[in-house]
């Protein structure tokens, strides 16, 4: 089972996040912030983490240039309100970019998307 | 003896002076004036003066020689006079000239007064006057303009109104610039063509006269080893004037005057007088053109002026629509959670609700409902992030791509087909790449009902005189070109918030940036919009 780290600083969207990724398969873990995300990440292996590009009183961007660094291997997929993130040569980093919607199916697919990719690049190198 | 002349007695008749004419009968009782001005020239005196000698007086002899010196010097003093009401007279003149000439900035009024003075009667006369200047900057010395007439009969014509109206200088001079100076212009036009030197022609008559800084008289031109044999021609007489124009030891033109009519001779004296004219109105023709560019230059200035102006406005209008997009991007932020946690659970009940629960139309109607303000708050964004835009110079075919690669899924799922001929060696366009690429997206994926059973959007790029044109062919959709055009307003009546606002955005959008954006409606053919991309900075507003 694939684990995955969502990290958003609203509960009900954690909440949703992992209502919704856990009837897909997948197990959740949620954090509110970018150091609760550190702790929780500590002794721990993510598939993947979802991310809110705008957290309280800090930038989803700052945590996405740790986790690459960190975890260079563990594809990150942000989430904003905001389209234009997309041109903001630092979110770049991430692997993937959904623009928050009370429809998930677009998270949903990007998460199968990256995931997949991921298991096939281990693949290729065993 | 018997005295032949009255010149002993006090007092006179008419009769006993033959040198006294009608005017002057107040010399009948003077003695001693008659004695001075008329005694020394009348025959009779002389006459008397012989008989004395012959009778051996001894003061005839000396009374003779005084009478001779008397004589000489009064004649010299006559002369002077003459010469003095003659400077007196062109002095004035000059002073005219100078008065007028001093308080002109007018380059056209310049050269007017100054070639009406060396024409008019009551200037120096001369028949006809051409005057070259020197452009600086081509190193070249050319005609500008001439004054006087081409033949016997015009002259007549000229010289008759002159001297009907008895015009001073300044009013000579403003009827040429007001009535005569387009005409004259036109009329030496031939003439003032070919009177062009290049400066740097050292040998040529003209330079000559213009690096000597002195005016040159030229006699027998037609023989004059130094005169082109075409100039000679061109201008028609055998003797003329060069004057050149010297201001501030700066070459500023020259004034080729003859009498081309009356073949009057021109005097040493008459070409001092011209050389003491020539400094005022060089010195006056150089302010002139320095006042002509302080204009051109003070003209730019204030259009710099009111450009920076226009920035300091714009920045201002900026920083407001920045601010109101920065507000707006808050609360779209704050409305954004919200919506999508309402949604999301909605989603997450009907989905986990079975088919009978009564309440899934309540669930169903908030997922539509929070759909359709998601597509509100989108547009909002997308307007907001318009109202500042990031332009560089991007490639056509990459914008066209990138749009059907982010449109691809969409569209092949409903249907459709899209292809793109691309035109042949693009320029790249100054275009912000984010909000054209939302523009391409809205365009290819709208919600305008479509009733055509073709189901094919062809992009095409072209270069035109403009910049890169490009044709979206969308055959799928068949509408009237009324509905379409209510659709491109914005808010308009015919459709709601987040339905088909996306197209009117899109014109809204490209026209603020001055980018041309023509949707037609084609009735078999379906909608085909044109989008002409600037190649150049200036091109956009």
């Amino acid at each position: 089972m694939s684990r995955v780290l969502v990290v958003d600083d609203e509960a009900n969207i954690r909440l949703l996040y992992a209502e919704e990724l856990k009837d897909e398969g997948y197990e959740v873990v949620t954090a509110a912030s970018s150091a609760e995300a550190a702790e929780k990440m500590q002794g721990t292996t993510f598939d993947l983490a979802v991310l809110d590009i705008k957290l309280k009183n800090e930038s989803g961007i700052d945590l996405l240039q740790k986790l690459v660094k960190e975890r260079h291997d563990m594809p990150v997929i942000l989430c904003s309100a905001f389209s234009y993130y997309k041109d903001d040569f630092s979110a770049w980093l991430a692997d993937g970019y959904i623009v928050k919607s009370g429809d998930l199916t677009e998270l949903k697919q990007e998460i199968a998307r990256l995931l997949a990719k991921k298991a096939l690049k281990a693949k290729a190198e065993v | 003896m018997d005295r032949e002349s009255c010149w002993d007695r006090d007092v006179i008749e008419q009769p006993d002076c033959p040198e006294i004419g009608p005017g002057e009968e107040d010399l009948l009782v003077s003695k001693r004036q008659r004695n001075l001005e008329k005694c020394c020239d009348c025959h009779r005196f002389l006459s008397d003066l012989k008989q004395l000698r012959g009778e051996g007086n001894p003061l005839a002899p000396v009374l003779a020689s005084f009478l001779a010196e008397f004589r000489r010097q009064k004649n010299q003093i006559q002369s002077l006079v003459s010469f003095l009401d003659s400077k007196t007279l062109e002095i004035r003149f000059l002073h005219e000239l100078g008065s007028v000439l001093q308080s002109s900035v007018d380059l056209d009024e310049v050269l007017s007064v100054a070639l009406t003075a060396i024409t008019a009667g009551k200037g120096f006369g001369m028949n006809r006057a051409f005057l070259l200047l020197c452009d600086r900057k081509e190193g070249m010395l050319n005609g500008y303009l001439g004054i006087g007439p081409r033949n016997l009969e015009e002259a007549s014509q000229v010289w008759n109104e002159i001297v009907q109206n008895d015009m001073d200088l300044q009013t000579l001079a403003q009827n040429f610039r007001l009535n005569k100076l387009s005409s004259e212009r036109a009329k030496f036009h031939d003439v003032l063509e070919q009177l062009t030197v290049p400066l740097s022609n050292k040998e040529h008559i003209l330079i000559k006269a213009l690096d000597g800084k002195r005016p040159i008289m030229v006699e027998g031109a037609f023989q004059h080893p130094d005169v082109p044999p075409e100039l000679a021609r061109l201008l028609g007489v055998d003797t003329f004037l060069l004057m050149p124009l010297i201001s501030r030891n700066r070459r500023v033109g020259m004034i080729i005057a003859d009498n081309f009519i009356t073949h009057r001779s021109i005097t040493a004296e008459d070409m001092r007088s011209l050389e003491n004219f020539g400094f005022p109105v060089a010195f006056a023709i150089e302010r002139a053109s320095l006042y002509d560019k302080l204009q051109v230059e003070l003209n730019r200035v204030t259009a710099a002026g009111k450009k920076l102006k226009e920035q300091q406005e714009l920045i201002v209008r900026m920083e407001n629509m920045a601010l109101v997009g920065r507000i707006t991007s808050s609360v779209a932020h704050s409305v954004r959670n919200p919506l999508m946690i309402i949604g999301g659970f909605a989603r997450s009940m009907l989905k986990n609700s079975p088919e009978s629960d009564p309440r899934r139309t309540f669930i169903e109607s908030i997922v539509a409902e929070t759909r359709q303000l998601e597509g509100v708050l989108d547009e909002i964004l997308n307007y907001s992030d318009s109202l500042y835009p990031t332009r560089d110079f991007w490639d056509v075919h990459q914008l066209v791509e990138t749009a059907l690669h982010d449109t691809a899924d969409t569209l092949t799922a409903l249907g459709y087909a899209t292809s793109y001929v691309p035109g042949a060696d693009l320029p790249p366009v100054y275009i912000d790449f984010k909000q054209l690429s939302y523009c391409l997206r809205t365009v290819l994926q709208n919600d305008i009902a479509g009733t055509g059973t073709d189901l094919s959007i062809v992009i095409s790029s072209q270069r035109c005189e403009d910049g890169v044109v490009l044709r979206i062919e969308d055959r799928s959709r068949y509408i009237s070109q009324a509905e379409l055009d209510r659709l491109l307003v914005p808010f308009s009546e015919t459709h709601d918030l987040g339905a088909g606002l996306g197209l009117a955005l899109c014109k809204t959008m490209l026209e603020k940036h001055g980018i041309p954006f023509a949707v037609q409606a084609e009735e078999h053919d379906g909608i085909h919009y044109t989008i002409t991309l600037p190649t150049r900075k200036e091109e956009q507003t």
